[in-house]
C-alpha cells in the first residue's frame, strides 16, 4: 500500500520518478509533502501526455496556485521533455483525512 | 512542457489593490502612532492626512488594511474576477477615510463586505464544510460593524465586530489544519460554542458594554484555550525551516489572545487596560499570526517568490519584546506606552525589510541555479 499512494497508470519506469518529484513538494504550513497528505488523487501518463489530478484541502485556499505550479516545476524537472504534463485540480470526491499516509498520521499524532 | 487544466488568470487589479494595502497600512500605524502619543515630524499633519488616520486608526487597520489583504486572499482562491471588488472597495474607503470623506468611506467599508460575504458564499457552495461555514460567519461579523460604523462612525460599537471578522477568519483558518489531527470529541462543539458566545458579546455590547465586553473578553481567552489544545501548531513547532517558523508565530499569537481576552473582560470592568485589550489582539494575535503567513500568502497572491531564512525570527522577537515594552513597561506609564508603539512599528518595518530581503535571496540564490531550471 505504502508503495503505491494514489493510483499511477502508465510506464512503469516513471512510477518512482513521478512519486519522487511529488514528494518534493511540500505543503508549507504542515510540513508534509503533497503525496503524504493525500493531495494526489491519480497520475495517468499516456500518449506523449502526464495528467496529474490534484485536490486541495479547503476550496479557500490562497496557496492553490503555488502549490500547483510548484507540483509542474518537480514533475517538469523529473519527466522526458517530450512529455506533456498537465495538472488538474479537482474538488471531487471532497478530500478527508483518510486519505492522509501513516507517516503523516504519526506526525500528527495520530 | 507543462500546462495547467485550469490556468490561474492574469490579477490586472492586483498592483492597484497592494498600493491600497499599503498606503492602509502605513496611514493605520500612523494613526496609531499619534494615539499613543509619539511626537511626528510635519510630513504628518495633525490638522490634516495624520490627524483623520488617528480619528479611523481602527477602521484603517481592521477594514482598510486586513480586510483588503483578506479579500485579495479570497479572490485568488475563489478565481473570479468580480470577487476583486471587495478589496478594491476596502481599499479605496480607506483613502476616502483619509481626506476626511468618511461617510463616503463607510459605504465603500460597507460595499466591500457585502461583496465579501457574496464570495464566501461562493466558497460555501464549492465546498460545505465547517470551516467554510466560518468564514462565512466573520464575513458577516465584518458586515455587521460596517452598518453599525455607517450609522454612527465615532461610536466604538463596531469595534468587537470588526475584530470577530478577523479572530473568525483566523480561527475558520485553524479549524481547517486542524482535521490533519484526529478529531477529538467535543473540539468543534466548543469552538462554535465559543464562537457563539463572542457573537453575543458584541451583540450585547451595543446595550450593554459591562455585560458585552465581559462575554467577549472571555470567548477570546476561551478562543486562546481551544487553539492551545487542538491546534497543529503544537505539533508542527517540531518540524522544521518555515513550518516551524509559522508554528511559532501562532504560539505566540494565542499567548497574546490569553492576555487580550484578560485585558478586555478587565476593561469592561473598569481596569485601565484598553491599550492592552485592543493592542494584544491586534498586534498580538492577529499581526503575529500575518507575520507567519506573510512568507506564504505573498508569494501567492504578489507572485513574488520568497527565500525563508532564520533571519525572520528577528522582527518576530522584535515584535513581541516591543509589546510587552509597550503594554507591561507602559501600563501605567504614557511614556513607555510611546515608546512601546514606535518600537511596534519598527518591527513591522523590519518585517517589511525582511520580506524584502528573503525576495532578493530568492532571485540571487535561483538566478545561479537559472541555467538548470526550465
Amino acid at each position: 500500500m505504502t508503495e503505491h499512494p494514489f493510483p499511477y497508470e502508465g510506464p512503469e519506469e516513471l512510477r518512482q520518478p513521478i512519486l519522487t518529484a511529488l514528494r518534493r513538494v511540500v505543503d508549507p504550513e504542515v510540513a508534509l509533502n503533497v503525496v503524504d497528505v493525500g493531495l494526489i488523487y491519480g497520475v495517468t501518463v499516456a500518449d506523449g501526455k502526464l495528467h496529474a489530478q490534484v485536490t486541495m484541502t479547503s476550496a479557500a485556499c490562497p496557496v492553490t496556485d503555488v502549490i500547483l505550479e510548484d507540483i509542474e516545476t518537480q514533475l517538469d524537472r523529473d519527466m522526458p521533455p517530450e512529455l506533456l504534463i498537465q495538472v488538474e485540480l479537482v474538488w471531487s470526491p471532497p478530500w478527508s483525512t483518510e486519505r492522509m499516509s501513516e507517516r503523516a498520521r504519526r506526525f500528527m499524532g495520530w | 512542457m507543462r500546462t495547467r487544466v485550469a490556468p490561474a488568470r492574469p490579477r490586472t487589479l492586483a498592483p492597484l489593490v497592494l498600493i491600497l494595502v499599503a498606503l492602509a497600512l502605513v496611514s493605520g500605524i500612523t494613526g496609531g502612532l499619534v494615539r499613543a502619543g509619539v511626537p511626528l515630524p510635519s510630513l504628518f499633519p495633525l490638522s490634516g492626512w495624520a490627524g483623520h488616520a488617528a480619528v479611523a486608526h481602527a477602521g484603517l487597520m481592521i477594514c482598510g488594511f486586513m480586510g483588503t489583504v483578506i479579500g485579495v486572499e479570497r479572490a485568488v482562491a475563489v478565481k473570479l474576477r468580480a470577487a476583486w471588488l471587495a478589496p478594491l472597495a476596502s481599499g479605496v474607503g480607506a483613502l476616502c477615510l483619509l481626506v476626511n470623506k468618511t461617510d463616503v468611506g463607510a459605504v465603500l467599508w460597507l460595499a466591500a463586505a457585502v461583496f465579501f460575504t457574496a464570495v464566501n458564499v461562493v466558497v460555501v457552495h464549492r465546498q460545505r464544510a465547517a470551516h467554510t461555514l466560518l468564514l462565512l460567519g466573520g464575513a458577516l461579523a465584518w458586515l455587521i460593524g460596517c452598518v453599525l460604523f455607517l450609522r454612527r462612525p465615532g461610536d466604538a460599537a463596531s469595534l468587537p465586530w470588526w475584530f470577530a471578522f478577523l479572530v473568525m477568519t483566523i480561527a475558520a483558518e485553524r479549524l481547517e489544519m486542524t482535521r490533519l489531527m484526529r478529531r477529538r470529541p467535543g473540539a468543534n462543539a466548543s469552538l462554535w460554542l465559543l464562537l457563539g458566545l463572542m457573537t453575543l458579546g458584541a451583540a450585547l455590547t451595543s446595550f450593554s458594554v459591562r455585560v458585552g465586553g465581559v462575554l467577549y473578553g472571555l470567548s477570546l481567552l476561551l478562543l486562546a484555550l481551544w487553539l492551545g489544545v487542538f491546534d497543529i501548531a503544537r505539533r508542527t513547532v517540531f518540524a522544521h525551516g518555515l513550518a516551524r517558523y509559522m508554528a511559532v508565530c501562532l504560539l505566540g499569537g494565542y499567548a497574546w489572545l490569553a492576555v487580550a481576552g484578560w485585558a478586555w473582560t478587565g476593561t469592561t470592568l473598569g481596569l485601565p487596560l484598553r491599550d492592552m485589550a485592543l493592542h494584544a489582539l491586534g498586534l498580538g494575535f492577529i499581526v503575529s499570526m500575518m507575520l507567519g503567513h506573510a512568507p506564504v500568502i505573498l508569494p501567492a497572491i504578489a507572485r513574488i517568490k520568497i527565500e525563508f531564512g532564520k533571519f525572520f525570527y528577528l522582527p518576530l522577537v522584535a515584535l513581541h519584546l516591543s509589546l510587552i515594552v509597550r503594554l507591561v513597561w507602559g501600563l501605567d506609564d504614557p511614556h513607555w506606552r510611546a515608546t512601546g508603539a514606535l518600537l511596534n512599528t519598527g518591527a513591522m518595518a523590519l518585517f517589511a525589510a525582511t520580506m524584502l530581503g528573503g525576495a532578493v535571496l530568492w532571485r540571487v540564490r535561483h538566478a545561479r541555479a537559472g541555467n538548470d531550471g526550465e
